[in-house]
């Protein structure tokens, strides 16, 4: 009889424990991603829907800078919207409302905002180009794009830089949309720039150090 | 024996309710490893809740101090961290050089840095739901300081 009774009341027990370290588990595994656990990531990306679901969509930056004669590498990825929102935020020095104020627009007597107008409405072309001895600068629109290409030969062309900026159209006009208040608008900027698509924007070769910064959907640094 | 059953399961769901409670936030993880001739290893795992908690109890004066300069960051900090919650795992930065490696990333979401060198080690991962609500904490307890 005794036997029978511990055999019937111990059932409820054990499911109980079972119950309960099967509550534990899944707590337990829940857990485990906010621990930093590499092996376990795969887990809290499958959970984490909306972060895949913005993943579509989110645009990065990147900055890679390489010397080769040092080892040195520097990467740094930043998602455009969280830049688009921060900066905003941000009242410091000239920069207010996600706007720098810039206090001269007019440079050694050379207007950049006509220049700019003037640029706006061009065909396609070269526009400047300047040769010196050792340097060489060009400005240049291209496919709705304002390129700009400097190279500067020293001793020997090993020894030089070659710097070249491209910037699409569009984000310029952001840029430039409140400079009549002597402002330039950051934050529009970067919201033209997450929609004009892949871009590299800027690349400076030298002998020994290369530095690129480019715009795409892969939040890696991966070229 | 069927009561006993009855008991074991309340007090084993509530020690588990508490456990999840505790882990719900996720862990602070700190691992700190120092090589050469006087080797150090120091490790600590602790529960994310503990940090708001440790700061409720701290007192309040000292935290709106350390909110004076924090001050005028403190709507910049907000958006940040609420973005970084949003977007995906990612390394932000890497550096690479000769002997060292500095990574910082946003893992499961939580902010890792990893810093390694010829002599140290260094892994910290903070829960970014905990750096949300330390930083809620010392906002507090300025807006606090201030109306008294």
């Amino acid at each position: 009889m005794n036997t029978q009774t511990t055999g019937k009341s111990s059932k409820p027990v054990k499911t109980s424990l079972a119950v309960a370290a099967l509550l534990a588990l899944t707590i337990g595994l829940a857990a485990l991603p906010a621990t930093g656990a590499a092996a376990f990531a795969p887990t809290a990306s499958i959970f984490n829907g909306t972060s895949a679901i913005a993943g579509n969509t989110e645009r990065y930056l990147h900055v890679k800078v390489e010397d080769a004669e040092n080892g040195e590498s520097v990467n740094v990825n930043l998602p455009l919207s969280l830049a688009e929102k921060i900066l905003p935020t941000v009242n410091h020095g000239d920069l207010h409302h996600g706007r720098v104020k810039v206090h001269d627009l007019d440079v050694d007597g050379v207007d950049l905002r006509a220049i700019l107008d003037a640029l706006r409405d061009a065909e396609d072309g070269e526009f400047v180009t300047v040769k010196q001895k050792d340097q060489e600068v060009h400005v240049a629109k291209s496919k709705n794009n304002l390129i700009v290409h400097c190279t500067e030969n020293k001793d020997n062309a090993k020894r030089g830089q070659k710097v070249e900026v491209t910037v699409p159209m569009k984000v310029v006009d952001a840029l430039m949309s409140t400079m009549k208040d002597n402002e330039l608008d950051v934050v529009a900027a970067i919201h033209a720039l997450a929609e004009a698509g892949d871009a590299v924007l800027v690349t400076v070769q030298d002998a020994s150090q290369h530095v690129r910064v480019w715009v795409d959907s892969h939040s890696g640094s991966a070229e | 024996m069927l009561l006993a059953g009855k008991v074991a399961l309340s007090l084993v769901g509530t020690a588990v309710a508490g456990v999840g409670l505790i882990c719900s936030e996720g862990f602070v993880d700190v691992n700190v490893q120092t090589r050469g001739a006087d080797p150090h290893h120091i490790h600590i795992a602790a529960p994310a809740l503990v940090v708001p908690a440790a700061l409720h109890f701290a007192a309040k004066r000292d935290l709106a101090r350390s909110c004076h300069e924090l001050k005028e960051w403190l709507p910049t900090v907000r958006v940040a961290l609420d973005e970084l919650r949003r977007v995906n795992d990612m390394a932000f930065v890497e550096v690479k050089q000769e002997g060292q490696h500095v990574l910082v990333k946003k893992q499961g979401g939580s902010i890792v840095v990893d810093v390694e060198d010829e002599n140290d080690t260094v892994h910290i991962s903070t829960p970014i739901s905990t750096i949300q609500s330390s930083i809620e904490q010392i906002a507090a307890a300025s807006s606090a300081d201030q109306t008294q």
